[in-house]
């Protein structure tokens, strides 16, 4: 492999960020047991507000996320019979609309965060980095709609398929990074945005994500913990 | 091993589910939960308490982890009291739970400050070669220099100094000030010695030795109940809260138990479940209420009318009617209703009451020949003639000792005599006798008559009508008697007639049928109990100008019922009540006994009135306040002429004592060959010496150095806030009334322009910084009540523990007693210079519980009016010589002085001797270095904290029960009685202070207190008197319904009546731009908090979250209602005094006309700029005055005679009626700008323009 930015951007970085996502949120969690959390403000805030800013920013990230997942990882789409523009059409429209609703309660957060004075108070410096960031990414993402969109209208998907076959070379340890070499820039920019967030995920609330409580749908109501092990 | 790790354990994952699936066991880490333990591990636990002015004294454990204090916990290792009585543990609340933030605080004081502007100019003039005592004359003879830092005072600008350079400016200050004006301009104030007395003694002990002159408190917070002294010669004696739990009926009126007496208020509870009922008498819905059967909701400051009405129900159907033989034995042999009272004509028809009759009134003074003026009579029924009996003053004061006691005879014959309550039936005459009625509407005294029978008896001079204290009592109170009004119908629904319960309806809003009801379960429980009745009373019905008539209306009640002195009975004060309890060990140490036989003290209530010109700003005239048929010599005088004519006449002490410097009076009166008390006094007489307070703004007399410690005068205590910022400090300030009316004086000269910035130098010892710290010069820092070795006791309980150190003073801190010994240290070094050893002329009241307190018996002579020579110690102070040292007072300061085991020790009259103590003392503290030349010279050193704390607890009865013997038998030479039998039993107890960090102490019974201390009853006020016949200090040596001094009678006083708050005038005082811009006027209420104790715990982080964390005034629904103010709104407070800015709550709790400020939340937190004054909102007292009452001034009269924190002018709050309105929020400023120098021109202007 030739040395490039194009090679380390996307050839190493990718992994530099995997490392420090995995093993930060390791060593963080074996180090800092009671940091551990979401430090959430919602304590400081009109509750109305909060319903749907945390709301709107939640489902649509938490969509996103999804989506990307299953349209790039997956093979879910093509198994439910979808050809590629098909898919395109899909990951566009659904997409946007996560996104505009991600971007929308992301931006109420924002501005909370900064202008309420309390919650400003309260505000670590990395809870604003964090929140900056992945609205960037996010601004990013929704640009890339502006090429995929006028594209896919047009029945060209290529754009799409190198995607797949680069995010899939990264996932399987055989990172190409000379599939995207010719991609449009702004696809590089969300990526490179998207791979950061995973670099600064350990450092931020966002580890709140590797605990949410899932189990809460399906755990009996008492739980009781047992004497024998542990208690020093 | 790893929190990953451990939660990767899907597989192995042993579920155990219970309760049909719905709970399931989990075998988690649970490593997670020493997070918790750890917060609650500790390295050492040490035992201390909470020295802040609250009765609580509560026993705490702090722990200490790192070496910093972690966190405190209540101790509840308490010795067991008796069987069948509740525990006292655990003891303590809230408040002091949170205390240990405050040591690591941002408010900590941490070095010692002091203004930048003073330090610069104190350098400057060191640097230009001048000794420390020359650059200090510098800065104070030069306007400019002086105004430059005492006009920004309470505007910031404090620096770091270093002990040595600040202990060098204060001393240099003394110093300057005692060659300059005179020891008696330097003067102290710190509250309530009890909850920690050594650090009270340090700055006590340190004036005494250099003349300055500690200040009363008590009084001066009104927490003094003035009614206790009147009716028993006891400053507040009352029963230990455990004692609740003995009543069988409580009545609480106005301190409210669960929100201010936190540890105690279990008992109020817990005695309710022996089937105790309680009534709860409040304005408000307060805490206090909820526990209570029943509910008298009396309007404000009216409680007096209802206690009377009460009174007249017991009098009519209790003594009249049903003849209960246990109240009327109680009532001959404890309380002064059977002593008989001349009557004096007022024209020929009407009589008015006068003085007691005494033995000297009769020709033969019925075999008295020592103090017969100071023996009263009654008439004994068995034998038909008048007797005197025993236990009068005059017997206290007599050679022939032994018959000072309340046994049932005649003191000549020592016959059996049964004293006659009442001689209707054998009476010579019905004669017409007038009382006062204050309780009309328009505000009008007026003259009410009633028939009363009488004798008539021949005196020595003329014939005289006689009657007895109960046939006075029983006309005032308006009790039908059936051989004199024709009936014997109760009249209780005459609402025109005095103290009926139909009359107390109109004026409490209370229905005569519960006034009645209440009345007769009282005394009826009391019957059937013999005493077990009690009424527990507090700030809510002392604060008031009043008070004493509001306190002796129950005062009354409770001795009709025989209450007084009986377990689970009487009267019981709460508020500022601590009791000092190792009092005589204590008393030297804090006032130089061991060093000097005198020294010098001063009432605060009147030093301050004067001395901060609230004098000058005097809206009620006395004459407004008096009887309608009063004697009246002083008609015309003033409230401050009062205070005036009282210190000349040696009833008050007077500070600064004259015009002139007291060394120097001293050295001319000690090269006189008249003797020092003749020249003192041939001087007053000439007029060459003139008391201070005649001139008391002319600069000579103006206060000059202050120490303020362990208290936060400024913040707090300051009644009248704003005058003391304006004429005292020279502060910005917001007076907004005008000066005027002073100018009514004759006897104080009136400067038409008053003095601005009278303090040279104020000091502020403290841990935190408060208001006073914000105004003082320097500040001094102190270690935290975790940081210092001490004792505390309190009346609420009957132990003895101590405050000790967790952790070292924090940063540069010292506590008191090191303070001001390192003071005194840089002083003598000073003073070896500039003063060498001088004599010191001290003025002395007529002390209480001493010779002296026989001053004028019959009448009011005033030398200065009747142009005589004073005669030192009767008709003037006393005048004494004290020899000072001052290159050693440091030596001084630090060891015990050769005077207690020359002269020995005593308290409150009692006497004995102490020299085995002493060398005992030499063993367990050691000799102090420096004063050990030989043998003979050694002393006990006091240059520890532990060395004073052990020299109180060896030299007290309640702390040594070979002391507690000795005193015993000292009472019981003055009563003939036996009582040493009272503490025999504990005689070899000695309690050291390492004892007490053990566990706290019980202490021993001791003839300092009137209650016991043993495993029979709990501590209860009189019961020694009731039980074992020793007297009250009283003229007549009983409990006294009646008050003769013609001072009494001249405000109507003799008997207790009603009398309606007082009308200040101070909201119509305002300027009229701030007038008219509306609002509503409601008194102003002033209680204490459930969230601070006085202005402490309010700056507490901890407290501001559990409350609302800042400034509030509550209202009612229907004030806010009309005022458009909803709850968190801003509001403003306003009257002539000044403006306050506070939140609104509005409440349902509130009745309307009354806003209730919950005292004392100071301006150094969340408090705006108040729109009417354009200056920072100020605090409750910035909308108070005090008004002095001349009935406290009266002294050298038995139980009416000064004693500091004893008797003397109170300062009452609970008058005052503010302007209240809305601020909106637009019109919020918070005051962040610099100081501008228009602002600084200005305030620098007055103050020097007034020098």
């Amino acid at each position: 492999m030739i040395w490039s930015w194009n090679t380390f951007l996307f050839g190493i970085y990718p992994y530099i960020a995997g490392t420090i996502f995995l093993l930060g949120s390791i060593i963080r969690y074996e180090r800092e047991q009671a940091g551990w959390t979401s430090y959430s403000s919602q304590i400081l805030a009109s509750k109305r507000y909060m319903m749907w800013a945390s709301n709107l920013w939640h489902i649509g990230i938490l969509t996103l996320f999804l989506g990307h997942f299953t349209g790039f990882l997956t093979d879910i789409l093509e198994w439910l019979g979808l050809d590629p523009v098909e898919h395109q059409w899909l990951a566009a429209s659904a997409g946007i609309t996560a996104g505009v609703v991600a971007m929308v309660g992301g931006v109420m957060l924002l501005l909370r965060r900064v202008l309420d004075p309390k919650v400003r108070y309260a505000s670590r410096p990395m809870d604003i980095i964090i929140l900056v960031w992945l609205l960037i990414t996010l601004c990013f993402g929704l640009g890339t709609q502006f090429i995929s969109v006028p594209e896919v209208i047009h029945d060209h998907v290529q754009n799409m398929e190198i995607l797949i076959h680069y995010v899939r070379s990264i996932a399987e340890f055989q990172a190409n990074p000379q599939l995207i070499i010719n991609i449009p820039l702004i696809y590089k920019v969300h990526m490179f945005c998207g791979f950061t967030v995973f670099l600064l995920f350990p450092f931020s609330r966002l580890v709140h994500i590797w605990t949410a409580p899932l189990n809460y749908v399906v755990r009996p109501y008492q739980l009781v913990r047992s004497k024998i092990r542990s208690v020093v | 091993m790893s929190h990953l790790l451990d939660r990767l354990k899907y597989l192995v994952r042993y579920h155990e589910s219970f309760s049909d699936g719905h709970g399931v066991k989990l075998q988690d880490d649970r490593l997670w939960e020493d997070a918790y333990r750890h917060r609650w591990r500790y390295d050492k636990v040490v035992r201390t308490t909470h020295g802040v002015n609250c009765t609580g004294g509560c026993s705490w454990n702090v722990h200490v982890k790192n070496g910093l204090v972690v966190f405190e916990m209540q101790a509840h290792d308490y010795p067991q009291t008796r069987p069948d009585l509740p525990n006292h543990e655990p003891r303590g609340c809230q408040r002091g739970a949170s205390f240990s933030w405050y040591l690591y605080s941002p408010h900590r004081i941490k070095y010692p400050m002091i203004r930048a502007r003073l330090l610069e100019l104190y350098r400057h003039e060191r640097a230009t070669g001048k000794d420390p005592v020359e650059a200090w004359r510098a800065i104070q003879e030069d306007p400019k220099k002086r105004s430059s830092y005492i006009a920004v005072r309470g505007l910031g600008g404090f620096v770091r100094s270093s002990w040595d350079e600040i202990n060098e400016i204060i001393a240099a200050a003394n110093i300057y000030t005692i060659l300059r004006y005179g020891p008696d301009r330097i003067a102290g104030f710190s509250v309530i010695p009890a909850m920690s007395m050594i650090s009270y003694a340090a700055g006590t002990r340190y004036l005494s030795l250099i003349g300055g002159v500690p200040l009363s408190f008590y009084d001066w917070y009104c927490d003094l109940p003035p009614s206790s002294p009147q009716v028993w010669g006891e400053q507040t004696d009352v029963p230990e809260s455990a004692d609740w739990y003995n009543s069988t009926y409580i009545i609480v009126a106005g301190t409210n138990i669960p929100a201010t007496r936190t540890p105690d208020a279990h008992f109020y509870s817990e005695v309710r479940y022996k089937g105790t009922k309680v009534v709860a008498i409040a304005p408000d819905y307060a805490e206090y209420v909820k526990f209570a059967d029943e509910w008298l909701p009396v309007r404000a400051g009216t409680d007096a009318a209802l206690f009377l009405a009460m009174g007249h129900v017991v009098l009519q159907e209790f003594f009249l009617q049903k003849k209960a033989s246990y109240f009327q034995d109680y009532a001959r042999q404890f309380t002064d209703l059977p002593m008989q009272i001349l009557l004096r004509p007022l024209d020929d028809t009407r009589y008015t009451s006068d003085r007691f009759l005494r033995a000297s009134d009769f020709d033969n003074q019925l075999g008295q020949n020592e103090n017969p003026e100071w023996k009263t009579i009654v008439y004994d029924s068995k034998s038909e003639s008048y007797r005197c009996p025993k236990g009068s003053i005059g017997f206290r004061w007599s050679q022939t000792e032994g018959n000072w006691n309340l046994l049932q005879e005649d003191a000549t014959t020592n016959e059996y005599i049964e004293a006659e309550l009442s001689c209707l039936g054998l009476q010579d005459i019905v004669l017409q006798v007038v009382f006062p009625d204050y309780g009309n509407s328009d505000g009008q005294a007026k003259l009410v008559e009633r028939k009363i029978p009488a004798r008539r008896l021949q005196t020595t001079h003329g014939e005289q009508f006689v009657c007895s204290v109960f046939d006075l009592l029983l006309a005032q109170y308006g009790v039908n008697r059936a051989e004199i009004e024709g009936t014997t119908d109760a009249n209780y629904t005459d609402s025109n007639q005095l103290f009926t319960p139909a009359w107390q309806q109109g004026i409490t809003g209370i229905p005569q049928e519960n006034c009645i009801r209440i009345a007769q379960e009282f005394a009826e429980n009391a019957v059937l109990t013999q005493g077990k009745s009690m009424v527990i009373v507090g700030a809510g019905t002392n604060h008031w100008y009043h008070n004493d008539m509001n306190y002796r209306s129950i005062i009354n009640l409770v001795h009709l019922c025989g209450c007084v002195g009986q377990s689970g009975g009487g009267w019981a004060h709460y508020v500022g009540q601590e009791a000092l309890r190792p009092q005589a060990g204590w008393l030297p140490l804090a006032f130089a006994g061991d060093w000097h036989l005198h020294s010098r003290q001063a009432a605060g209530t009147s030093y301050w009135y004067l001395h901060t010109d609230q004098w000058r700003y005097e809206r009620v005239t006395a004459d407004s306040l008096m009887h309608p048929a009063a004697k009246a010599s002083y008609k015309g005088h003033t409230l401050a002429d009062y205070n005036i004519v009282a210190e000349r006449l040696g009833w008050l002490p007077a500070a600064p004592h004259f015009q002139s410097n007291p060394l120097d009076i001293a050295e001319a009166a000690s090269q006189d060959s008249k003797g020092v008390a003749d020249y003192v006094a041939h001087e007053l007489h000439n007029g060459h010496l003139t008391f201070a307070s005649e001139d008391i703004d002319h600069q000579e007399n103006w206060p000059r150095n202050l120490f303020v410690w362990r208290s936060n005068l400024i913040g707090t205590n300051a009644k009248g806030h704003e005058y003391f910022l304006k004429h005292l400090l020279g502060a910005e300030n917001a007076v907004l009334g005008e000066d005027g009316s002073g100018r009514a004086s004759q006897e104080i000269q009136w400067h038409e322009k008053a003095p601005v910035g009278k303090l040279d130098l104020m000091i502020d010892i403290n841990f935190r910084l408060n208001s006073t710290g914000a105004y003082a010069d320097i500040i001094l820092p102190t270690a935290t009540w975790y940081e210092k070795d001490d004792l505390n006791t309190t009346d609420m309980h009957p132990f003895i523990h101590p405050l000790g150190a967790a952790v070292d003073p924090g940063w540069e801190s010292r506590s008191d007693w090191q303070i001001f010994r390192h003071l005194a240290k840089s002083f003598s070094t000073l003073a070896e210079k500039h003063l060498g050893k001088r004599k010191d002329l001290l003025a002395i009241s007529l002390l209480h519980d001493t010779p002296n307190e026989l001053g004028q018996a019959v009448g009011v002579s005033d030398w200065k009016r009747e142009g005589k020579i004073p005669e030192p110690g009767r008709t003037c102070p006393n005048f004494e010589i004290v020899e000072r040292d001052y290159p050693h007072i440091y030596e001084q300061y630090s060891s015990i002085g050769p005077l207690l085991a020359t002269h020995g020790n005593g308290a409150k009259g009692e006497h004995w001797e102490t020299g085995q103590e002493i060398s005992e003392l030499l063993a367990i503290n050691g000799t102090f270095p420096s004063s050990g030349k030989g043998k003979e010279d050694a002393r006990p050193s006091l240059e520890s904290d532990i060395n004073a704390c052990n020299m109180v607890l060896h030299l007290s009865p309640e702390t040594n029960g070979e002391v507690a013997h000795k005193g015993w038998l000292s009472l019981s030479t003055k009563t003939g009685l036996s009582l040493t039998k009272l503490a025999n039993d504990r005689r070899g107890e000695k309690f050291s202070f390492h004892d007490l960090q053990v566990q706290p102490r019980k202490v021993i019974s001791s003839p300092s207190w009137s209650g016991l201390m043993s495993e029979e009853v709990s501590y209860n006020a009189g019961y020694v008197n009731v039980h074992y016949a020793t007297p009250y200090r009283t003229l007549t040596g009983r409990g006294q319904f009646y008050l003769d001094h013609e001072w009494m009678l001249d405000f109507g006083e003799g008997l207790c009546t009603y009398r309606p708050p007082l009308t200040t005038h101070a909201v119509a005082g305002l300027p009229e731009a701030i007038a008219q811009q509306g609002g509503i006027v409601l008194r102003f209420l002033t209680p204490h908090d459930k969230w601070g104790i006085h202005s402490t715990y309010h700056d507490d982080l901890r407290m501001m979250h559990l409350s609302r964390g800042g400034p509030h005034i509550w209202l009612s629904e229907k004030d806010a209602d009309q005022l458009k103010i909803s709850d968190n709104d801003w509001l403003e407070a306003v009257n002539e005094n000044g403006a306050l800015m506070a939140r609104a709550v509005v409440s349902q709790r509130i009745p309307e006309g009354v806003a209730i400020m919950y005292h004392q939340q100071e301006k150094t937190l969340n408090v705006p700029g108040a729109p009417s004054t354009g200056k920072r909102g100020g605090i409750n007292n910035s909308a108070t005055r005090v008004i002095v009452k001349p009935t406290h001034m009266i002294g050298g009269y038995a139980q009416l005679a000064w004693t500091l924190n004893y008797y003397g002018p109170v300062g009452s709050q609970r008058d005052a009626e503010v302007l209240i309105r809305k601020v909106n929020d637009a019109q919020i400023s918070w005051m962040e700008k610099q100081l501008g120098s228009d602002l600084e021109t200005e305030l620098r202007q007055a103050v020097e323009e007034s020098q």
